[in-house]
């Protein structure tokens, strides 16, 4: 029998160690921010997409994330609507709206491509703050109780958290899948070389428009997840600095890995909410953090690691080339 | 009277008031063997960009196997059995060949737009990938990725991606262009190998070996057609000599 290849062996410790968290951590605190991170980990995988994946750098990703969350509680808490339905058309009004803002968006690249997001995004942030009889403002919007899905109950944290975990598995496996797929592979081909892609018959367009219709998809999925969990909804959820922050963990993370934007997130998440607790100027330590990252690694955390593992392995080998004699390499050759 | 492979009608375009290419007319029949010649800035890659279809022409037609494409974009006009090949080679070039030729072949498969299917299982792919790969002599390194790869090799992927398709019409901007002699002689042999029922159209600024290739030798410069014509009429013509020695 051949024994499990180390990749394997690596999914299989971390697969166990996400299941026994809620039992290694004790703390009701740290299971919640486990939670948040896999909240913030689906948002930055799917914001990954556009950019790891498609080269296509969004700074109005959080729009879907505060859309989803708006709807559902809007839906679910004041219109009358119940879970399920609250869920599922908060979901599809959101996707349909990724769909208009990929339309918009996709009609320039690069730097426009950015604005055009970040003035989407903005533009929703203005709506939802200034339209208070709707969104309730600045106060935001709140009222929701945790739905109780097959009789469990969610207001336990260890129970949501293995809730949100069981999403957050779907959408890796999702996007994991399409990544591999022809069109995930189309997509990749059109951040390298779009021309060639056209010249090759593939619409680079349509290719785009898809895969930032499924990165809304998942970030709306983030955004429900978001409202489940907070029970609350206001317009920062929507603002500039969500969206900044999900790019920071993709970044931070590595783009254009699958796991990057989970580390990613849980370096951002943890940061923000445990060691704010201890250092007020928090965010001066994830400037510096982040400086590292680009000094050390500009690829990212997990690319960056997994260079430097590389190395160290590699090394040995190298010194013990260079240890052999001269004569010994010649008869070798 | 068969309809040409491609033909173009009073092509213009314009880079802001500069001409590049001015008034090109151009018909060019089934299994013909092109040649487009001329010196730096002729406005030769400009035409085939127009062909191809990455930017539209200020004026003029253009048609593909009888169907006016001039409005169509890039994408389109390849569906219809267009390929083409680049002047400065554009690859994939963290890929291996062998995802290089896959990525081409899908181009043109209802299976672009699946996004869940594993490409890697689609084993028919890979096969007929390898196979292209083979019929250029790059088999042996379908592993390897392009930036592992000699100038030559790439030259001869960028072929290789283009016949993937199974064009009728191929453009091929300078595929001699940067290689060695030894290079030079296998593009040559490979080219000379694709079959007659492939209009080929090319650009190639070696004219010993551009002009045994060519059936038909259009000249330009400053953006028009200067002479056309056979061989033997266009090295025999006068202003050939004028627009490659300048007397």
């Amino acid at each position: 029998m051949r024994a499990p290849s180390f990749n394997l062996l690596s999914w299989l410790i971390a697969i166990a160690a996400l299941l026994a968290l809620p039992w290694l951590v004790t703390s009701d605190y740290y299971v919640n921010i486990a939670s948040q991170v896999v909240i913030a980990a689906i948002l930055a995988l799917s914001l990954n997409l556009l950019i790891g994946f498609g080269g296509m750098i969004s700074l109005g990703h959080a729009a879907y994330l505060g859309v989803a969350a708006y709807l559902s509680i809007y839906l679910t808490a004041h219109a009358g609507f119940g879970h399920l339905a609250g869920a599922l058309i908060a979901i599809g009004a959101t996707t349909v709206l990724a769909m208009l803002f990929g339309y918009l968006a996709l009609r320039a690249s690069g730097l426009g491509f950015l604005m055009i997001t970040l003035a989407l995004g903005q533009i929703l942030w203005g709506v939802a703050y200034r339209w208070a009889s709707l969104t309730g403002g600045d106060n935001g919007l709140g009222g929701l109780k945790r739905p109780h899905p097959f009789g469990l109950n969610l207001m336990d944290p260890a129970i949501f958290y293995y809730f949100a975990l069981a999403f957050f598995g779907i959408a890796l496996w999702c996007i994991a899948r399409f990544v591999q797929s022809a069109l995930g592979q189309s997509l990749q081909g059109t951040r390298d070389q779009p021309r060639r892609m056209r010249a090759l018959g593939y619409n680079v367009w349509l290719i785009q428009w898809l895969s930032f219709v499924f990165a809304g998809f998942w970030g709306s999925v983030a955004g429900l997840l978001y409202a489940y969990y907070h029970q609350f909804v206001s317009p920062q959820t929507l603002h500039l600095t969500t969206s900044a922050e999900t790019l920071l963990m993709v970044i931070a993370g590595g783009t254009g890995t699958l796991l990057g934007p989970v580390v990613g997130a849980a370096l951002v998440v943890i940061l923000k909410n445990v060691v704010s607790a201890y250092i007020t100027r928090w965010l001066i330590l994830l400037g510096v953090i982040f400086v590292v990252i680009v000094l050390f690694m500009p690829e990212g955390l997990v690319p960056g690691i997994t260079r430097w593992v590389r190395s160290l392995r590699s090394r040995p080998r190298a010194d013990k080339a260079a240890d052999t004699p001269s004569i010994a390499k010649d008869s070798a050759r | 009277m068969t309809t040409p492979v491609l033909e173009v009608t009073g092509l213009y375009r314009f880079f802001g008031g500069l001409p590049a290419v001015r008034d090109v007319s151009m018909r060019i029949p089934a299994g013909e063997r092109r040649l487009l010649l001329g010196p730096n800035g002729a406005g030769k890659t400009t035409f085939f960009n127009l062909i191809a279809g990455d930017f539209p022409p200020s004026q003029g037609e253009i048609r593909i196997f009888g169907q006016n494409v001039t409005r169509k974009s890039a994408n389109q006009r390849t569906h219809l059995g267009m390929a083409r090949t680049y002047q400065i080679i554009t690859l994939f070039s963290k890929n291996t060949l062998l995802h290089n030729v896959v990525i081409s072949l899908v181009g043109l498969r209802e299976i672009r737009f699946n996004p869940w299917s594993d490409l890697r299982r689609q084993t028919p792919l890979w096969d007929e990938a390898r196979a292209t790969l083979a019929l250029v002599g790059l088999e042996h390194l379908a592993d390897r990725t392009v930036a592992e790869t000699s100038y030559g090799e790439r030259r001869r992927l960028e072929i290789a991606m283009a016949l993937a398709q199974k064009p009728k019409l191929l453009l091929l901007d300078e595929p001699l262009a940067g290689l060695s002699a030894d290079e030079r002689q296998d593009v040559q042999r490979l080219l000379q190998s694709i079959p007659r029922d492939v209009t080929i159209v090319m650009i190639e600024h070696d004219m010993d070996v551009a002009l045994a290739f060519a059936d038909v030798i259009t000249v330009m410069q400053h953006g028009q057609v200067v002479v056309e014509g056979s061989r033997a009429d266009v090295v025999a013509d006068p202003r050939t000599r004028e627009v490659y020695l300048g007397h």
